[in-house]
């Protein structure tokens, strides 16, 4: 991402008859156990992801036993299942493996499977919530931790790309046949992609108490609901502005110090208005313009996994004291209180980062990290 | 780890279940005749099938100006439990803060009626030609939105599952969103509507009881008859109840645990912290078995003297979500005061407890 590499590319292998742009994981690391039929793709993309996150954290896998689970996703099993199940369930259930294809299909399915590959067993939910659904489990697994519901959580989310949400998003007229402009004058739609990414949560004492490498430290999260529409965001933007003010004011800190804004960004036509209105309004009063890009052009919108995927972007940027532009905007809304990021990335410091995400339903989730050092 | 949920109080109650659309408990329950399963006629089968279900009605004449005609039955079901509940509750929305309003719901399979709407129309007309306005009320987070929509809650706004307890989750998520101040008040849901894609994997995978294929007494073990409905709970931190008078509270809830695995006994009587409480209401999934995993491990928590109510067979036909129901049927079955614990169990230690406080 450093370098503007974009992962979108030509469909392919989805379903037949679909041109158009999406951004698909290649090469699933494989886990021996994950060959059982009984785990979806979106099971296997969350365990891939939840591996790298423990092996990451510097603590050994019995630390997670009484672990909690948070796992966001939108698709559930409906990557293994196919249209004969709705015209003849009883005959699709007759075919050899389809009672485990099917027992994967409610969306809770992918937090078991975590859970049970990695033998974790404190508790354990999913959550989801359209688009915002990554970063809502975010949010929620910091108030279990927060309760003392599990000593560390293990929170992400996972979404695989299949027929069905291609098929979905395409009979909306939302997707973008070619790369997707988030924030341009002329942007036609998304693009999707797929993936997982997992955090692992502790709180800071906890982190200090061993010494622990700290990523980024959680400053503040808020989820508001616009009440408006069940697939258009209000235009004006008014929750996700109240939702942006709400994690500033648990954070503790003004418009003034967020560096750098990692926005939902879609590319479609009213989210990024909304949007655009939703920062006008939450960062009045700042002093230059808010630093925004939507890191949706190098990999696309991976529904219930982006919230969790931009929030490690984020940290990473703040890592990195990176600011990332959004690839292919030549032409950028008209939002004097907004700096478009394009281009080159920017480099400087970035103590902290504000990470967005909206979805249909209207819910929004914010969160706000902050380096480790802060 | 000590659970530090703050005392909520559940003050308004809706529901819409084979006991038709009520707010409030369930008036004369038991009911002299035990509720028995339907025939199912929305699908054909091989031979007579039967469930719990909700029988058809019209949702505005429940709650006047309520349209519905694009909904599936779940969403329509939330929309008609939440307005009760909040009726039951007394609430005036029109005097609330509605942007301090949460919709947590808890469900197994969200819209799987529109899920399998949805694959028929890419079976008749190919992925390139499914219907643009089923998409959207597929997601299993329609429901609540809805709920938002139409009655202009604009707090947090999550859905959330477990494949055991998701109702018992959704009211501990419901509790942190409240001591965390992330809302005064939430709309608490937990349901699910029965399609024939999930009675078929229930038949396939031989979880049916008998009493799905005729009609007769209930048995107590054999396997499991599936229901469909949704509970609504409104809960309310006990300083935002306190100023508004005449509120009936239904209970208290003081803390919560869930977790898959572990020692449940022990880490709900640290929960408990020395408290022993009079009444255990089973919330576990399955036939109503008095030997189940769910009253054993009331009885070791509680001891032989406490009263246990075992899993009932309406609510334990809803996988994860009949949590909610369970309570409801406990406060309609009998008066009931102290402290109760509502208490799941799944797979080898897996479990759900909440402490209630009844007035």
């Amino acid at each position: 991402m450093l370098s503007g590499e974009s992962c979108l590319e030509p469909t392919r292998d989805v379903y037949p008859g679909f041109e158009g742009t999406t951004a698909q994981v290649r090469e699933l690391a494989p886990l021996e156990e994950l060959s059982s039929s009984r785990y979806s793709r979106t099971d296997r993309l969350a365990t891939v992801a939840a591996q790298d996150a423990m092996a990451n954290s510097g603590y050994d896998s019995s630390t997670f036993r009484d672990s909690g689970i948070v796992m966001a996703n939108t698709v559930g099993g409906l990557t293994e299942i196919d249209t004969g199940i709705a015209e003849d369930p009883a005959a699709w259930y007759r075919r050899p493996g389809s009672l485990l294809r099917g027992a994967s299909y409610p969306f809770a399915h992918v937090a078991d499977a975590v859970g049970e590959h990695f033998g974790i067993r404190g508790p354990r939910c999913a959550i989801s919530v359209a688009c915002a659904s990554g970063a809502m489990a975010i949010a929620l697994a910091a108030n279990m931790l927060l309760d003392e519901a599990a000593p560390i959580m293990l929170v992400g989310g996972s979404d695989p790309l299949c027929p069905f949400t291609l098929s979905g998003f395409n009979s909306l007229r939302a997707l973008d046949p070619k790369p997707c402009s988030p924030f341009d004058q002329n942007r036609n739609g998304l693009n999707l992609g797929e993936g997982s990414a997992v955090l692992i949560l502790e709180t800071l004492a906890s982190a200090t108490a061993r010494n622990a490498k700290v990523l980024a430290v959680l400053r503040g999260w808020a989820m508001t609901n616009d009440a408006f529409h069940t697939t258009a965001p209000e235009k004006q933007g008014s929750g996700l502005a109240d939702c942006i003010k709400l994690s500033m004011e648990m954070a503790e800190v003004s418009g003034d110090d967020i560096g750098y804004v990692n926005a939902h960004g879609t590319g479609t036509p009213l989210n990024d208005i909304a949007e655009a209105n939703a920062y006008e309004t939450a960062f009045r009063g700042r002093s230059r313009p808010i630093p925004v890009s939507s890191t949706k052009s190098y990999f696309g919108h991976c529904l219930g996994a982006a919230g969790a995927l931009e929030a490690a972007i984020t940290i990473m940027a703040v890592r990195a004291g990176a600011l990332l532009p959004t690839l292919r905007l030549a032409d950028p809304i008209d939002s004097p209180g907004v700096d478009w990021l394009r281009g080159k990335v920017k480099r400087q410091p970035l103590p902290l980062a504000m990470s967005v995400s909206s979805g249909f339903g209207g819910s929004n989730t914010v969160l706000i990290f902050g380096s480790g050092r802060s | 780890m000590t659970p530090n949920l703050p005392p909520v109080t559940i003050t308004g109650i809706g529901s819409v279940s084979p006991y038709g659309p009520l707010a409030g408990l369930i008036p004369q329950y038991p009911p002299e005749r035990p509720l028995e399963p339907s025939p199912i006629t929305a699908w054909t089968s091989a031979g007579p099938r039967r469930a719990f279900l909700v029988q058809p009605f019209r949702p505005a004449s429940v709650v006047p100006g309520l349209k519905t005609r694009r909904l599936d039955r779940l969403s329509a079901w939330a929309l008609v439990a939440s307005s009760l509940a909040i009726q039951d509750a007394g609430i005036d929305l029109s005097q609330v803060d509605r942007s301090r309003v949460a919709v947590v719901f808890a469900t197994a399979f969200g819209c799987v009626e529109l899920t399998e709407a949805f694959y028929l129309s890419a079976a008749a007309n190919g992925w390139n030609g499914t219907d643009p306005t089923t998409f959207p009320e597929t997601l299993a987070s329609a429901p609540p939105s809805h709920v938002s929509l139409f009655h202009g809650l604009r707090g947090p706004n999550v859905t959330v599952s477990n494949k055991d307890f998701a109702g018992e989750s959704a009211l501990i998520q419901a509790a942190s969103l409240l001591r965390h101040g992330q809302a005064d008040l939430a709309i608490v849901l937990a349901g699910d509507a029965l399609a024939q894609t999930l009675y078929s994997w229930y038949e396939a995978a031989g979880l049916l009881s008998p009493a799905c294929y005729k009609s007769g007494p209930l048995p107590e073990a054999g396997g499991f008859i599936p229901s469909e409905g949704v509970a609504a709970l409104v809960v309310e931190s006990s300083g935002r109840r306190n100023v508004r008078p005449n509120v009936r509270p239904y209970a208290r809830i003081g803390s919560g645990r869930w977790a898959a695995g572990g020692q449940p006994a022990e880490i709900i009587r640290q929960m408990l912290g020395g408290a022993v409480p009079s009444l255990t209401v089973c919330s576990g999934n399955g036939a109503p078995c008095a030997t189940s995993s769910t009253t054993a491990l009331a009885r070791e928590i509680s001891g032989d003297g406490a009263v246990i109510i075992p899993p009932q067979p309406f609510a334990g036909g809803l996988a994860g979500t009949g949590a909610l129901f369970h309570l409801i049927l406990a406060l309609s079955s009998r008066p009931i005061s102290g402290q109760a614990l509502l208490l799941g169990t799944a797979g080898d230690s897996g479990f759900a407890a909440l402490l209630l406080e009844l007035p």
